[in-house]
């Protein structure tokens, strides 16, 4: 019974850290933007195959197929910002919302395909990866699992000390707090939006590495946990970082238990299940403020 | 006749026109403010007081006419404004809900140029509101609507800016709360800051400001010294209700 505990938390933690690397990504540009960035599962997707060319094509070490990954990750970011961005900001405010939603659902299309016709659509084994397990006591850990949560653990650490004690990160808060605010203390929230977009890209990145190691490289890699990304931050309130976190390791545990005890299928559907139940409890989300500010 | 040319008023407005959408809000003010001068708009609500102000820090874009600080023309852009000095304490304090005390006012410092610059003035703030050093590590939300305020004042001196904008400090106040307000900004105006503020009641300002200037409908209606406004009924009858 612990052998079976033990694999469906470490299953759990997993999946959870790589939900929370990419609810983080899509929080902060949320939070800070208000911006619902539809491309996010593309620039995922991104990541995994730049690391994979850089790695299997180019011959070059593991890390800096990552290095590769949150470089191409954040320079998707910037592209999106001064291609759509930027543009629909000088227009209307009040539809900004609703305007970036459809242009990044075009923009991740295009990416896809763009990917499709680059690498075609046949799986590909993404080579960051370490075979064997780790035993303690009783216990046995893949290797791989252990260092996808080391990754995502020393990722979420660098995003909070750089939104915590840089006054780049300070800028970031202050703008998703209060945006004319921060425009009145000198910060240039344009400037702002671009740093945001290429940090969440460059998790993005990082993650779409993460994620293709366990599973396989194919051009719709990012759309699955694009989804339950956008399922955490819903249930979290969007916006809020800590909560996102809390949130994607809560439910990514609750699927793997959902899985084991009630089969596969039924994992999907339970996290369903609560994004309805909080929508209907609680519209702002679990840790969400129920006001949210607008562009 | 001297060489010296005259310096040029710390701030300049010169027929400005500003609103929202459609609706100009501000109908061709100008005005000037200079170096350690302070200088008061009253008017009664709605008529484009907090409008002015957020004119000249950027907030809402410049429709007409022109603002200049220290002589050089502004570009509408609010970051660029606060370089060149301008520190706006908003109606309503606009402070970082989720951050604390000092964050909020290290948010105030964020253009100072090193680190030295921004403990001096914390410790000027901190002198000046010796509460704000007991609360620092307060998140601002949790603060009383005086608190707050002072958080929104000591924010705007953290900017060390040239000039001071202040809208309505006495704004959903108690009568206690104001008179500390305004005793902090009365102490300001003492050191030599400039200072721009707006304010609905005239008797607030009237033992403070240098010069005071009657706002109606988005116009400037009168102009002059707080005490001759105050001693004339009908201006006062007429624009403020009594």
């Amino acid at each position: 019974m612990t052998d079976v505990l033990m694999a469906i938390l470490v299953a759990g933690f997993t999946s959870g850290a790589l939900y929370a690397l990419a609810t983080v990504g899509l929080s902060l540009v949320w939070g800070s933007m208000g911006m619902l960035n539809m491309a996010h599962a593309a620039m995922l997707t991104l990541g995994g195959y730049v690391a994979f060319t850089v790695i299997t094509s180019l011959g070059l070490p593991i890390a800096l197929g990552f290095a590769g990954a949150i470089v191409a990750g954040a320079v998707a970011g910037a592209i999106l910002y001064f291609a759509i961005v930027r543009n629909l900001l000088k227009n209307d405010k009040s539809t900004f919302e609703a305007n970036v939603m459809i242009a990044t659902v075009g923009i991740g299309i295009a990416l896809e395909n763009a990917i499709l016709l680059t690498y075609g659509g046949q799986p590909l084994k993404q080579p960051v990866s370490i075979a064997g397990t780790f035993r303690l006591g009783p216990l046995t850990l893949p290797w791989q699992n252990l260092m996808i949560i080391a990754v995502v653990v020393v990722m979420m650490v660098v995003v909070s000390l750089a939104l915590g004690r840089t006054r780049m990160g300070r800028a970031i808060r202050a703008t998703a707090q209060n945006r004319d605010a921060a425009q009145l203390m000198g910060v240039a929230v344009n400037r702002v939006y671009l740093q945001v977009l290429m940090l969440s890209g460059a998790l993005a990145g990082i993650c779409g590495v993460m994620v293709s190691s366990m599973t396989q490289l194919s051009p719709p890699l990012g759309n699955d946990p694009m989804l339950k990304a956008f399922i955490m931050c819903v249930v979290a309130g969007l916006g809020n970082l800590p909560g996102a976190v809390a949130a994607a390791l809560g439910l990514a545990l609750l699927e793997s238990f959902v899985q084991y005890a009630l089969g596969a299928r039924w994992g999907f559907p339970s996290l369903l299940f609560v994004v309805i139940a909080v929508l209907i409890w609680r519209p702002s989300g679990l840790f969400g403020r129920a006001e949210i500010r607008r562009m | 006749m001297t060489g010296a040319a005259a310096k040029p008023p710390v701030l300049q407005l010169d027929g400005i026109v500003s609103g929202y959408d459609g609706l100009d809000v501000l109908k061709g003010i100008s005005l000037t403010v200079d170096a350690g001068e302070f200088v008061t708009v009253v008017g009664p609500n709605g008529h484009g007081k907090s409008t002015l102000l957020k004119t000249i820090s950027g907030l809402v874009p410049l429709r007409g006419g022109q603002i200049s600080i220290d002589g050089q023309r502004l570009s509408g852009k609010p970051h660029e404004t606060a370089m060149l000095g301008v520190a706006h304490v908003p109606q309503g304090d606009m402070l970082f809900a989720q951050m604390s005390v000092l964050e909020n006012l290290l948010m105030g410092a964020y253009l100072a140029p090193d680190k030295a610059v921004i403990a001096r003035r914390l410790d000027e703030v901190y002198a000046l509101l010796p509460k704000l050093a007991d609360r620092r590590n307060q998140i601002a939300s949790s603060l009383s609507g005086g608190e707050r305020r002072m958080v929104g004042i000591g924010r705007g001196l953290m900017m060390g800016g040239r000039i001071l904008l202040i809208d309505e400090p006495s704004l959903g106040l108690a009568p206690l709360i104001i008179d500390q307000v305004y005793g902090v900004i009365s102490e300001l105006s003492r050191a030599g800051r400039t200072i721009l503020l707006v304010e609905e009641n005239p008797a607030r300002v009237e033992d403070l400001a240098d010069r005071l200037h009657l706002l109606d409908d988005g116009a400037i209606v009168w102009s002059g010294k707080p005490a001759e406004l105050m001693a004339r009924d009908e201006l006062l009858a007429t624009y403020l209700g009594g």
